[in-house]
């Protein structure tokens, strides 16, 4: 058979087919459900970072006007699958939620510790200030800095010793530190949080007592799903998700959190309705944060540029109750040939909620100190940092000892060089100026896993042409409905109009989680797998009707396009979609097709990468950096849609400006408090902060990762360009910043 | 929010009148600080004056000054041609504060009542003198990066976050208030106080006084002058550091001068003695970095915000320098 | 005292979307100590605060207020606390307008009260009374979309669609102000609308083609 999907829609700089409801308002994210006698919820967090709550007095709240109740551990209606560890003596288990309101112990700051529900937002956000609450307040560990001696190899590695978590020796353990011709730095970065524009929110409704529905924002229709039906021990069934648009995520969402059991707790007291959406603040405590890391790099190389060991050391923090891992070291084993490679990741629990992977998750704070090792090694062995890591290029993964499956980031550098003007980089930093400012360019690369995962989408085609496809995967903003409506228009033969793709929703047919840049693979390769299952229904009943001039004719004779069937050898000979619909008197024709990945995937080494090239300019009495211009560089395999995709690799370059010079959630260790936790204190980058960002795609298919050869993006857009930037400001100044962000008092 | 009462007087002395008698009654004019802080429970007013409808918008020539109303908005006076031609310091210093769309909603006379931005004085759960007296001063050991250098006390280090009131501060600008006891004057510098032992007070106005106008008068600096604000992100940011620079030069010799700084103290920070010593010298750096030196005196940092002392000094050059032409 | 609107605890009225409770409808119509409190309405807002007597409280929490929305009169009863964001969303179920940090730090906010862009978070209800308001409910011409609703789809100027609307009213005034004439001045005057997603140089090339064009904003 004949494949067509690069044929007319794919790779189109189609316009977003949830356009015109987005720019118009219509459409409706989950705090703007409007249900019959719904009530509103707000949540009261603690005050202290550990400890137990001693007394809550709600009888202020309880009187205040409006108020429905007021729910704590003491009276809140028992979630019944939270379990306790099988005995007080033994260790919590790995991996387990927050439990809101389930007893009196607190275990970090701003933990809910009650709900104020009302019959209005205004009073019971009021209500909400009156809740007081006394703590037995224990001695709390929040100083990262100070702790992390007691930095512990996460438990899924020491329970298996294969585990990815593992220390990884390649080579000679340490060997840079023999080396004559070696760097070594230590990096930080603060925790960073996803602040998405839209709060977290959710709209919990109890149909039945046992029916929930939830409109929840989130990146996991069904795991949040299977979460709740969980938690209240009731069928999958009857738990349903809704999150047809999702207001950005980032990563938050794919965690179910405190305050969406909460809400649901609510409803559940008052068989109502109950609406909830988290305060900005409560945005930085209750939903999840890039973890602050602490990093330290060793490299050696020889005088012309190979590098012959690198060390790559991590500690991330995580909460006292569940242990977040990441990949932070794993672009440092696979990226360059060096032949020792050591690499050691652990985890620092504190008295602070749990974070969750934000964009290019670890792999973005692991790229941080590892390209700008890179960077710090060129200059030491004053060689080009381009020639540098074109020397040390890999054409096989050295890490599992495998064929890439495609990687086309040799390309991709020299062309991102070409378009930023990188022959104008001074070799010795701090000699180009504009004028006052000093002026500067750095590069910085970026790769991430190029996964997929099981998924299945339902396609129905009506008389009238019109085709529906279902997933319940969802849309965080980077086009999910546009990309899924090109794959299909392309692979079933109809044009995109014709098509409606419905996401964010539990009824429909399973999704993994919107994450890990892997949803056009996953969920892409089943709307293919469906369209070409409902082509196949079509050309046996155009085949199988005596009648037809398709008598006797095999799928590979026929060519599906325009929404009709025709034969390869006799192109008069078609019958459109409907006609074969009307034929047979069927009302509808439904396929439902499952998608996974094959046994191809194990003999390569599968990643999408990324090279960002920043212009940076600094002002040297104010300290002052801007980033002038940005070239984002991807090999993501085929790109769907020229213009979502473009536009997702500018976001990613913004949210590396963010990390590189504006964003740090600052915590007062005293109090183990954030005090910066609002936009005016946690500065995510404004329209003035962002130059124009070209966006320069390799385009080549990746048939090994997915049947439209296509490769994520979402990770890669970020993962690269802080360093990048940083490199950038090396070059103008002279100075190195090896702890983010890049804020003016670093530069002066 | 807490409940309270709204009125809306449309004369003054009605407006007065009911802050004046209220203990618990202040004004609301924008609103963009007041409802704000009363969200996060900082402040609970039991009554809003919601001044808008009082007639005080005008900006208008006066007596050598330029009046601007109280209820003028940052953002119109900001593009008003008068202030444009006259104070182009003050156009500057708005343009750099907060957003098109808040310009558009704050007036001049709550840009000058607006709070400090000390995170602690937002965060009800933790101490702080200015918002609980008594409770201590969370700042001192705690994050102050974006603290005073200038004129704290052991009991608040917080900064004031205008950066109009930086430009009103540098241009000898008065303050027209009205209140139960009838009108007065008060030099813009006397507006605002130091923290010392009250740092719950912030200004000088009395329980019912109003904000009526601001004269700022006639000057030789509209030629030389500049608004240079150093902030985290390139807009839509508090200033780590703010300088306002204006000079009367003649043949390239500084013949007046005005200076002030935002962001490192609790109120506008006005730098006469390094007028002083621009006075009389010719346009060069190095007359500049003098004077910043001058005007660096007495400055004092905390753990956080020790990069002041630098960047600050270093500020003062690099607005002069603009100011002058020389950047 | 001479106050325009010196009656800031009007009964409420049915013309109410949400109607306070039956109760106290009735319990208003057939109370006589309604004069006696209107004289000293503190105690109103004290006796609402300690449920001493809710039902008079709560009639007392209510303000009348009419506003011109999208170009349709509407006739309120509201708390003076409600802001003019909480009573699009939550009551008239304009949700087009969203909330994103509800401090003016972010404007995805953004209306146009009397043409002009603020922040709608950072203001009363109240204090817009016999103002117009437009929201991005009402800038499109029915079906017809405005300009700036068409360049944002052309050039793509969002991704999650929730910082939307904000920056779609707050480019039109952009350009209405006159402060859209390079992509400097434009940055800069919308930086008062964060977008996460980070579409800024899109939407920076959607107000210019709007504004090159020509076409009446």
């Amino acid at each position: 058979m004949k494949d067509y999907f690069f044929q007319d829609t794919i790779g189109k700089p189609m316009d977003r087919v949830d356009g015109r409801v987005k720019v118009t308002g219509a459409a409706k994210y989950s705090a703007e459900i409007e249900l019959p006698n719904m009530a509103h919820g707000v949540l009261v967090g603690s005050t202290i970072a550990k400890g137990r709550i001693k007394n809550i007095d709600t009888k202020a709240a309880e009187r205040a006007p409006g108020v429905l109740a007021v729910l704590h551990y003491q009276n809140a209606p028992k979630v019944p699958g939270y379990v306790q560890a099988a005995h007080p003596t033994e260790p919590k288990p790995i991996g387990q939620p927050h439990r809101v309101f389930y007893d009196d112990k607190v275990y970090f700051n701003d933990q809910p510790i009650a709900l104020v529900l009302a019959d209005t937002l205004e009073r019971a956000h009021y209500a909400a200030k009156l809740v007081k609450a006394s703590y037995e307040e224990e001695k709390h560990t929040t100083n990262f800095a100070k702790n992390t001696d007691k930095a512990i190899l996460p438990t899924a590695a020491k329970r298996n010793p294969r585990h990815g978590l593992n220390d990884y020796v390649r080579g000679k353990e340490d060997a840079y530190k023999n080396e004559p011709l070696k760097i070594e730095s230590e990096y930080v970065i603060p925790s960073e949080m996803h602040n998405p524009m839209e709060l977290q929110a959710i709209v919990a409704h109890w149909e039945a007592d046992d029916k929930l529905t939830v409109y929840d924002k989130t990146q996991a229709v069904i795991g949040t799903q299977n979460a709740f039906a969980r938690e209240w021990k009731i069928p999958v069934e009857n738990v349903k998700v809704i999150a047809t648009y999702v207001g950005g995520a980032f990563g938050n969402g794919l965690h179910t959190w405190p305050h969406e059991t909460a809400a649901i707790i609510g409803a559940k007291k008052l068989g109502r309705p109950v609406k909830l959406m988290l305060t900005r603040e409560q945005m930085f405590t209750m939903v999840g944060y890039r973890p602050h890391a602490w990093q330290k790099v060793g490299m050696s190389a020889t005088p012309d540029g190979k590098i012959t060991a690198i060390t790559h050391e991590a500690i991330g923090q995580t909460s006292s109750y569940e242990e977040f891992t990441e990949s932070t070291l794993q672009q440092t084993r696979m990226m360059y040939t060096s032949p020792n490679v050591t690499t050691r990741y652990r985890i620092l629990p504190l008295d602070i909620s749990t974070p969750i992977w934000m964009r290019g998750p670890g792999e973005a704070t692991g790229a941080f100190a590892l390209e700008s090792a890179l960077d710090e090694m060129a200059h030491v062995l004053k060689i080009d940092p381009l020639e540098f890591r074109l020397k040390n290029y890999t054409e096989r993964d050295p890490e599992k000892n495998l064929p890439w499956s495609t990687k086309f980031l040799k390309e991709a550098m020299l062309m991102g060089a070409e378009k930023i003007g990188w022959s104008n980089r001074p070799m010795q930093p701090g000699t180009l100026r504009d004028g006052e400012w000093q002026v500067g360019y750095g590069m910085g690369v970026g790769t991430f896993g190029a996964h997929r995962g099981r998924a299945t989408v339902k396609a129905t085609l009506y008389p009238d042409g019109k085709v529906v496809m279902q997933c319940a995967t969802t849309d965080i903003g980077p086009g999910t409905g546009t990309a899924m409506v090109q794959i299909a228009a392309d692979n079933l033969g109809v044009a995109p109009e014709q098509i409606t793709f419905e996401l964010g929703s539990s009824l429909f047919p399973p999704s993994p989680s919107q994450g890990g840049s892997a949803t056009v693979a996953s969920v892409g390769s089943a709307v293919r797998a469906a369209s070409i299952a409902l082509k196949q229904k079509l050309a046996s009943m155009a085949t199988g009707n005596a009648d037809s001039g398709f008598r006797g004719a095999k799928f590979e004779d026929l060519t599906f396009q325009n929404g009709q069937v025709s034969l390869n050898n006799s192109p008069g000979t078609k019958l459109t979609y409907s006609d074969i619909l009307k034929q047979q008197g069927l009302p509808e024709l439904e396929v439902t097709e499952e998608s996974k990945p094959g046994e191809e995937r194990q003999k390569y080494s599968l990643y999408s990468y990324s090279v960002h090239f920043a212009e940076v300019k600094v002002h040297p009495l104010t300290g002052q950096a801007r980033v002038t211009k940005m070239v984002s560089c991807a090999d993501a395999g085929k790109i769907v849609n020229m213009k979502t995709a473009g536009n997702q690799m500018i976001g990613g370059a913004v949210g590396g400006i963010g990390m590189a010079l504006t964003e740090g959630a600052v915590m007062d260790v005293r109090f183990g408090r954030y005090v910066t936790k609002d936009f005016a204190e946690y500065h995510v980058p404004v329209h003035a902060d962002t130059p124009p960002v070209d966006v320069i795609f390799v385009d080549k298919p990746d048939f090994i990762s997915t049947p439209m050869g296509t490769k994520g993006i979402g990770e890669i857009a970020t993962i690269g360009v802080a360093p990048a930037i940083a490199n950038a400001i090396f070059n103008a100044t002279g100075k190195r910043v090896r702890e983010l962000p890049i804020t003016p008092d670093k530069l002066i | 929010m807490n409940q309270f009462q709204y009125v809306r007087p449309t004369k003054n002395k009605a407006a007065i009148d009911t802050v004046t008698k209220d203990p618990n009654a202040t004004f609301i004019a924008g609103g963009t600080n007041l409802l704000d802080l009363m969200k996060r429970g900082v402040v609970m007013p039991e009554k809003l004056v919601d001044i808008n409808k009082l007639p005080l918008r005008k900006i208008e020539k006066e007596s050598g000054a330029v009046r601007i109303g109280a209820l003028a908005l940052n953002g119109v006076v900001a593009e008003d041609k008068l202030v444009l031609e006259k104070h182009p310091l003050l156009a500057q210093a708005l343009d750099a504060g907060a957003s098109a769309q808040l310009r558009n909603m704050a007036t001049v006379g709550g840009n000058m009542m607006q709070r400090t931005r000390c995170p602690y004085f937002y965060d009800t759960a933790l101490p702080c003198n200015k918002r609980e007296p008594g409770t201590g001063c969370s700042a001192i050991e705690g994050y102050n990066r974006m603290h005073a250098i200038f004129g704290f006390s052991d009991k608040c280090i917080a900064t004031h976050p205008s950066d109009m009131g930086v430009a009103l501060a540098a241009l000898d600008a008065t303050v027209l208030v009205s209140g139960p006891k009838g009108d007065r004057k008060i030099p813009f510098v006397d507006f605002h106080r130091l923290p010392g032992d009250t740092p719950q007070i912030e200004t000088n106005l009395q329980k019912g006084e109003l904000i009526v106008a601001v004269d700022v008068p006639e000057n030789n600096f509209a030629k030389h002058a500049h608004y240079l604000k150093v902030r985290d992100r390139a807009s839509y940011a508090f200033a780590l550091v703010s300088v306002a620079a204006a000079l009367d030069i003649e043949n390239n010799t500084i013949k007046d001068a005005r200076l002030a700084m935002g962001g490192v103290a609790h109120k506008p920070w006005r730098l006469t003695e390094a007028e002083k010593a621009l006075v009389g010298k010719p346009v060069s750096e190095h007359t500049f970095r003098q004077a910043a030196e001058v005007a660096m005196r007495g400055a004092r940092a905390f753990e956080h915000n020790q990069y002041k002392l630098k960047l600050a000094p270093n500020s003062i050059v690099q607005a002069l320098k603009t100011a002058a032409g020389l950047a | 005292m001479a106050f325009e609107k010196d009656c800031p605890h009007a009964l409420p009225e049915s013309s109410d979307h949400k109607p306070p409770h039956e109760a106290r409808r009735m319990f208003l119509k057939q109370s006589s100590i309604l004069t006696a409190f209107a004289l000293t309405p503190g105690v109103a807002v004290k006796a609402a605060d300690l449920k001493f007597e809710e039902k008079v409280a709560a009639a007392f929490e209510q303000v009348k207020v009419t506003l011109e929305i999208n170009g349709k009169k509407h006739k309120l009863s509201l708390e003076p606390r409600t802001t003019l964001l909480d009573l699009l969303r939550e009551r008239l179920q304009l949700t087009g307008t969203k909330k994103g940090c509800d401090y003016g730090q972010c404007g995805a906010c953004t209306v146009h009260v009397d043409g002009q862009r603020v922040n709608s978070c950072l203001t009363l209800a109240v204090m817009q009374d016999g103002k117009k308001v437009t929201t991005i409910e009402g800038l499109a011409d029915g079906d017809n979309l405005h300009p700036m609703q068409e360049a944002f789809i052309k050039h793509d100027g969002f991704q999650c669609g929730y910082c939307t609307p904000g920056q779609i009213m707050s480019a039109v005034a952009c350009i209405r102000e006159g402060h859209a004439d390079s992509d400097e001045e434009i940055r800069e005057y919308m930086s008062g609308n964060i977008c996460r997603c980070g579409a800024y140089p899109n939407i920076v090339n959607a107000i210019k083609e709007v504004k090159n064009g020509g076409l009446k904003v």
